[in-house]
């Protein structure tokens, strides 16, 4: 038997959430609504007024009305005699769930493996657990894109290829607010177009794993191997106070641990992770040993997932009120001071060096040869390389300065490994040794025989 | 009404009267969108499994209200969002909300891309025909003739004619379901709340994405009553903007996605790593050649197969214990362009993966030997393609030279492809870089999937190690 028409329930307002916009007087066929006349001092505004005597209970004006908590089926008994908490009806607690950590799966032991820089990356990637991968092609880097795009259907994940890299940094943005470890494989010129997305990453506190295998530019430059995006991604990811970890491989066994690191340190401070490689790192095939472990992902208490637990989360960077923004900044910069504890560097003949070599990637393996070659011949070189662009491995570098008359920045840019350097020694109240620099760009990178001129035309100088 | 939150806490802290009424003007169509919306999550009771993706815009605040996971988007990206959030749990319901700003103008790559992907999402599409939370300004959706803040004297044809969504995203071939509604009276109201609903069930059924274009009211910019407003979007919008379906082609149940794998035995198969480690034959690195470090240099055209062969000698070398790099170097051509391989081949640690001044040079045409020749130095040797090179160039005094015809033996074997093969044979016979078993098991290795190709480029082999006679220098 369907319902008769009077008893349904019929309409009540409480007139404060009424905005008088009157949208449910035209819903109504019997004329119980009507507009109001007086101001509700509460809001300012003008709530309709009911006379219910006709109301058959048609219920056309719930749909009519535009807030939720407006116009509304009569509540069952007085309602006045109720709890005004209770007036919207009684609600569970709001989820709380539980973190579930990540779990380490042992590895059987594997023969060595011979890899693209590009493909230890993204197999780096498969080892920290990520099954999505988002991209678009993009030269240097398509390699790591179509490796991901080959295996992941093997094992249940996606590589989904997006319709560029705006796109492809806000699926990250999606999948890493639901709290699952995600990628992608960049390079500069689609780097520039994914910052947008970074800053919303950074604000809203989003992990994700930027590989970003730079090229030469600006504008569209060349696919030649270039270090020029060191600016961007130290001080410049998208707009607002951001600051991400930038780890600097520059092997194809540095690609695999320090992409698979990427995603650890990514989910532990909530934030994005870039691994800066060259072109010339991502071609290039070498030797790579695999971990003993392999990680299966958790599931955070922050993500928003999709299921009952996780429903009470929101992934947001807005604060419109500006004190909140200002905490909201605090809290970041705070998040970033504790980065710092990130730092990462490998030295090489360092600790008796007067002359230091500064360098990252394909270069500081340049410089390496360069630097062996003329330890044989006894000059004190080392080779100071830090693993980590930002946070700058300032601690690191400054117990080598009491020795060092003199650092030589390698670098395939215009000085802006340089400027991270300076501006890390400055911010240390550290007094900076002469600084030279050999430095190339447009694809060019600088050559161990041209180092090693360089390493000795400052000998000569100092002696 | 359950799936509204209790109290709008994120509504200014949730203080007085915003604890319980929306951020919207008196007359806004977008309430009762979202009205519709959680009617239809609560009919469906997917209410833990909703992820509302709010957008830029006067809806940008659909997350103080809608009680379900909420993630807030940049300007005209919530599709991209949407589709993050549904792969990473194929199970979530996920809602991209978006208003005609950002979805007709600044996202239009997002929408388009992600309604022809055809991933089953739902899309709801609020169309007011102006820009609201940036004070009125000209949509991608403003009628011509239309006044706003940056149309003052109306729209003309010079500033673009009206974006019709839902046209233009059932012309595609990935949505399912997209219609038209309006909320001028009851009757366009219960249409509206019938499209969100289906629309919700479309993808909570498997069945595919689903596109509801909204025409709502926005009295506060069109400077109109809400009543006259509704008059406004009936008379104005409605012959621009035709309501109704414009595309309903609903597919069984389809989007199905297992989960993720995590086993160590699935990854370690799908990467092709392997317990069993290659046979060693050398006894010790190839001092001969000079130094711990040896540099090669393979070039030719596209096609040649420089590379592979480059990566068969450092495979070769890593199978044996040492450390080898190789960094291909191509032109910007696919096909026939040049390509050349720098390989190092290091008893340790390849310090310099670079080959400026290779030991070895394998030139498989004219001008990459006449480009590199000069570079090899003393004490190094050389191998091109007699073939092609007819007239080689003066070489370095003490470099060793052989000019080998990859191409003809290879011809004569009957596929041009393995000239590679036959070149690596030669190097081979000319310096003893390994024991011959080193390259030969490295390239049974290369071919393991390819097994009926492995007579061939072993014959290919040891052609191009007999053919080897050292050269007059």
């Amino acid at each position: 038997m369907p319902t008769a028409l009077r008893e349904r329930p019929k309409p009540f307002l409480l007139p404060e959430f009424c905005k008088g916009c009157g949208r449910c007087i035209d819903a109504c066929a019997k004329d119980c609504i009507g507009p109001g006349r007086e101001i509700d001092p509460r809001t300012g505004l003008v709530p309709v007024t009911l006379n219910l005597e006709a109301c058959n209970g048609c219920g056309l004006c719930f749909d009519a009305c535009p807030e939720p908590y407006g116009l509304r089926p009569q509540p069952e008994g007085d309602f006045e005699l109720q709890d005004p908490e209770k007036l919207f009806g009684e609600r569970a607690a709001p989820p709380r769930p539980a973190p579930i950590p990540p779990r380490a799966i042992p590895l059987p032991p594997v023969a060595p493996l011979v890899l693209k820089g590009n493909y230890a990356a993204a197999i780096g990637a498969l080892l920290a657990g990520c099954r999505h991968v988002f991209g678009y092609p993009i030269t240097p880097s398509t390699e790591g894109a179509e490796l991901m795009a080959k295996l992941l259907p093997k094992l249940d994940g996606i590589f989904l290829q997006a319709v560029s890299e705006v796109a492809t940094v806000n699926m990250m943005y999606g999948c890493g607010g639901a709290g699952l470890p995600c990628m992608t494989f960049t390079s500069s010129p689609g780097f520039s177009l994914m910052l947008e997305g970074i800053s919303y990453m950074i604000g809203a506190e989003v992990p994700g794993v930027f590989v970003n295998v730079m090229r030469g530019g600006p504008g569209l430059g060349n696919i030649a191997p270039e270090q020029a995006d060191v600016k961007l991604v130290c001080r410049g990811l998208g707009h607002g106070n951001t600051q991400a970890i930038v780890l600097a491989p520059s092997t194809p066994q540095e690609m695999l641990d320090l992409t698979r690191l990427a995603f650890e340190l990514s989910f532990r401070y909530r934030n994005p992770v870039v691994v800066v490689a060259d072109g010339y790192l991502g071609q290039m095939t070498g030797k790579v040993v695999l971990p003993a472990t392999m990680m299966e992902p958790g599931l955070p208490d922050w993500a928003v997932f999709g299921d009952g637990a996780h429903r009470g989360n929101l992934i947001n960077s807005i604060y419109l009120d500006e004190k909140d923004l200002e905490n909201h900044n605090a809290r970041l910069n705070e998040k970033y001071r504790r980065m710092e504890a990130e730092e990462r560097s490998d030295a090489f003949s360092c600790s008796d060096a007067t002359t230091l070599v500064v360098a990252f990637g394909t270069p500081a393996r340049m410089a390496k040869g360069a630097v062996e070659a003329l330890r044989r011949e006894g000059v004190r070189v080392g080779l100071f390389r830090p693993l980590t662009l930002w946070p700058f491995p300032i601690a690191a570098l400054k117990s080598f300065l009491p020795n060092a008359k003199r650092i030589l920045v390698v670098e395939a840019s215009n000085g802006q490994l340089e400027d991270e350097l300076r501006l890390a020694l400055s911010k240390a109240g550290v007094a900076p040794p002469l600084i030279e620099s050999v430095r190339h760009a447009g694809g060019i990178l600088p050559q161990a025989a041209e180092i090693a001129a360089a390493i000795r035309a400052s000998q000569e100088v100092l002696a | 009404m359950s799936v509204f939150y209790e109290k709008f806490e994120r509504h200014a802290g949730g203080e007085g009267l915003k604890s319980h009424a929306t951020h919207y003007c008196p007359g806004c169509g977008h309430g009762l969108v979202h009205k519709y919306l959680a009617e239809a999550i609560e009919e469906l009771g997917i209410q833990d499994r909703t992820v509302a993706i709010s957008p830029v815009g006067c809806s940008v605040f659909l997350y103080y209200y809608l009680d379900v996971g909420n993630s807030q988007a940049a300007h005209g990206r919530a599709p991209a969002v949407a589709l993050g959030h549904k792969y990473a749990n194929p199970d979530s319901i996920v809602i991209s909300y978006q208003g005609d700003g950002d979805l007709a103008s600044i996202g239009l790559a997002e929408i388009v891309s992600a309604a022809q992907l055809g991933t089953p999402i739902t899309v709801i599409f609020v169309n007011n025909a102006i820009y609201g939370m940036t004070g009125g300004q000209m949509a991608p959706t403003t009628l011509i003739g239309q006044k706003s803040a940056t149309s003052p004297e109306g729209r003309t044809a010079l500033m673009g004619q009206p974006m019709k969504m839902a046209e233009l995203i059932a012309g595609l071939d990935g949505p399912v379901y997209v219609e038209r509604v309006a909320l001028f009276d009851a009757k366009q109201r219960m249409k509206a709340k019938k499209a969100v609903l289906k629309a919700v069930r479309l993808q909570v059924e498997n069945r595919g994405l689903a596109f509801v274009e909204v025409l709502a009211e926005c009295p506060t910019h069109l400077g109109m009553t809400p009543e006259e407003t509704e008059a406004w979007v009936k008379e104005k919008m409605l012959p621009v903007f035709p309501l109704g379906v414009k595309k309903d082609v609903v597919p069984e149940p389809w989007f199905h996605r297992e989960k993720p794998r995590f086993d160590a035995e699935s990854l370690v198969a799908a990467i092709g790593a392997t317990a069993e480690r290659p046979p060693r034959f050398a006894t010790g690195f190839p001092a001969h050649l000079g130094g711990t470090d040896i540099a090669l240099k393979l070039a030719g055209a596209g096609g040649d197969g420089a590379q592979t062969a480059a990566m068969l000698l450092t495979r070769a070398a890593i199978h044996e214990g040492y450390d080898a790099t190789h960094i291909p170097s191509y032109g910007p051509e696919s096909r026939g362009g040049t390509s050349y391989a720098d390989v190092h081949v290091s008893a340790d640690e390849v310090l310099s993966p670079a080959s400026p001044h290779p030991a070895i040079l394998v030139a498989f045409n004219a001008p990459s030997l006449a480009k590199f020749a000069p570079d090899v130095p003393a004490g190094g040797t050389i191998l091109y393609d007699s073939s092609v090179v007819k007239d080689p160039p003066p070489f370095r005094a003490g470099v060793r030279v052989f000019g080998v015809p990859f191409t003809e033996i290879a011809v004569d074997l009957g596929k041009a492809m393995v000239k590679n093969i036959v070149a690596l044979g030669a190097l081979q016979a000319a310096t003893k870089l390994f024991p011959e078993e080193t390259l030969r098991t490295a390239i049974r290795l290369a071919l393991k999937d390819k097994c009926a190709l492995i007579p061939l480029n072993e014959e290919a082999f040891s052609w191009g190690m007999r053919a080897v006679t050292p050269a007059p220098n």
